[in-house]
């Protein structure tokens, strides 16, 4: 590619999106770049190379694929209203993306408590897929040190914990599944994120 | 508990989504307001990102790409008369109202002419990299010949000025420069006498970021906004 420059152009970066390894974080912040740029080419191939991922954090939140695809929808829109905040000094593009995704998906499960797990056979089907190649050293070692401090927590606080993160359960839910009352579980969470918070050195 | 604590399990709750609805609600308004909270939601983001790693990703519905495409707001700039450099950085977060602006500049500019049969031959040119960088409007009449530029959200840095230049056959395709472009005006006028009308009509125009009081060089030496004319009447 030394010959024809140094910058690949949109359409070649779009075309190597397709490979997932490709999806690194670097690659993801010159797209968004591009995407507050106004670039719909842009668009579409950080689309291609992240819609996946935020669609199963959407969907294990949601519960419901009609509800799911909707909030995916928003979602991107977000991203192309507010890629010119990102802010790459401050983090990661994926955690910016993710944090988009999963404050739409809770604002939206929030408004709609009614919905039980039980209502969800499609969700309660997936099984752990591998991940995505997306940095994934620098991730894995995100991962055990979070997980290390996850583990000095009480197993069924642990387990709280987990199940607001990525299943996105409110209280309520989280009270019934432990037997105990929405306060306690309030409680247990206070004292847990406290000493998560603590024992990751922030 | 202190009153970082305070912060940090509310906005811990917010990012876990434990939050009620309306707790929610507040936390939201809240961390507009509150730095010290919009700081503390960020850094649980980062902390607990590596848990949204484990979750598996799932096949989209094919069709949504472009429901999302048909819901993005469309930049209703002239495509044709924004051919432009590339952008300085600094210049991103100016202005997103830039190019709406601009448009509505050139309509009202537009009727105006248009509104004017007899009268011929106006040109005008946007200088507009994308929505977030500074634009401006370039205006010939072609019977007097002169030349008015209006910037549109485009204050210079400090200690900066904007200079203007005419790329033409006169000079063998070498920018001239038009001088500066006044600070805190509405408008700069440039009479283009010494220039007959075709060369102007086939000229490129260009405005460069300089050092206060222009360039030191007589040639454009910082990032540089190019355009051409375009007729808005005949």
């Amino acid at each position: 590619m030394g010959a024809r420059g140094e910058v690949p152009n949109a359409r070649m970066t779009a075309l190597g999106l397709l490979r997932p390894a490709a999806s690194t974080a670097a690659t993801i912040v010159v797209l968004l770049h591009r995407v507050a740029a106004q670039d719909r080419e842009a668009f579409a191939a950080l689309y291609t190379a992240t819609s996946a991922k935020l669609y199963g954090i959407i969907l294990r939140i949601s519960r419901r694929r009609d509800i799911a695809d909707e909030v995916l929808q928003e979602v991107y829109v977000q991203i192309w209203e507010r890629a010119a905040y990102y802010d790459a000094a401050k983090g990661s593009p994926i955690t910016w993306m993710v944090a988009i995704a999963r404050n739409r998906a809770l604002d939206e499960a929030r408004r709609k408590q009614a919905v039980s797990i039980e209502d969800t056979p499609e969700v309660l089907g997936i099984a752990d897929a591998e991940e995505l190649p997306l940095d994934r050293v620098e991730k894995s070692q995100q991962l055990q040190r979070l997980g290390r401090c996850l583990d000095a927590l009480d197993s069924d606080r642990r387990e709280v914990v987990l199940l607001a993160y990525r299943e996105g359960m409110s209280r309520e839910a989280l009270g019934q599944r432990f037997s105990r009352p929405p306060a306690t579980i309030k409680s247990w969470l206070r004292r847990s994120l406290l000493q998560l918070r603590d024992c990751l050195g922030q | 508990m202190t009153e970082r604590d305070e912060i940090d399990v509310l906005a811990g709750e917010y990012v876990l989504g434990t939050l009620d609805a309306g707790e929610r609600a507040t936390a939201q308004a809240q961390r507009r307001r509150d730095p010290a909270l919009e700081a503390a939601i960020v850094a649980w983001e980062e902390r607990l990102a590596s848990l949204a790693d484990r979750v598996p990703p799932v096949a989209v519905p094919e069709d949504l790409l472009a429901k999302i495409e048909a819901k993005l707001p469309r930049a209703d700039r002239p495509q044709q008369i924004v051919a432009l450099e590339r952008r300085a950085q600094r210049w991103r977060r100016l202005a997103i109202a830039t190019s709406a602006l601009a448009a509505c500049l050139l309509l009202a500019f537009g009727v105006r002419e248009l509104s004017r049969p007899h009268i011929p031959t106006s040109y005008v040119a946007v200088f507009q990299k994308d929505d977030a960088s500074p634009a401006f409007l370039l205006t010939v009449d072609l019977v007097t010949r002169v030349l008015s530029v209006r910037p549109v959200a485009a204050e210079p840095p400090a200690g900066k000025s904007y200079q203007l230049w005419i790329a033409s056959e006169k000079s063998g395709g070498a920018p001239q420069s038009l001088g500066l472009i006044e600070a805190n005006q509405a408008s700069t006028q440039r009479a283009l006498a010494e220039f007959d009308r075709g060369t102007v009509e086939r000229a490129t125009f260009g405005i460069s970021l300089e050092p206060a009081g222009g360039s030191p060089t007589g040639r454009p030496t910082g990032p540089a906004f190019h355009a051409k004319l375009i007729k808005t009447s005949r």
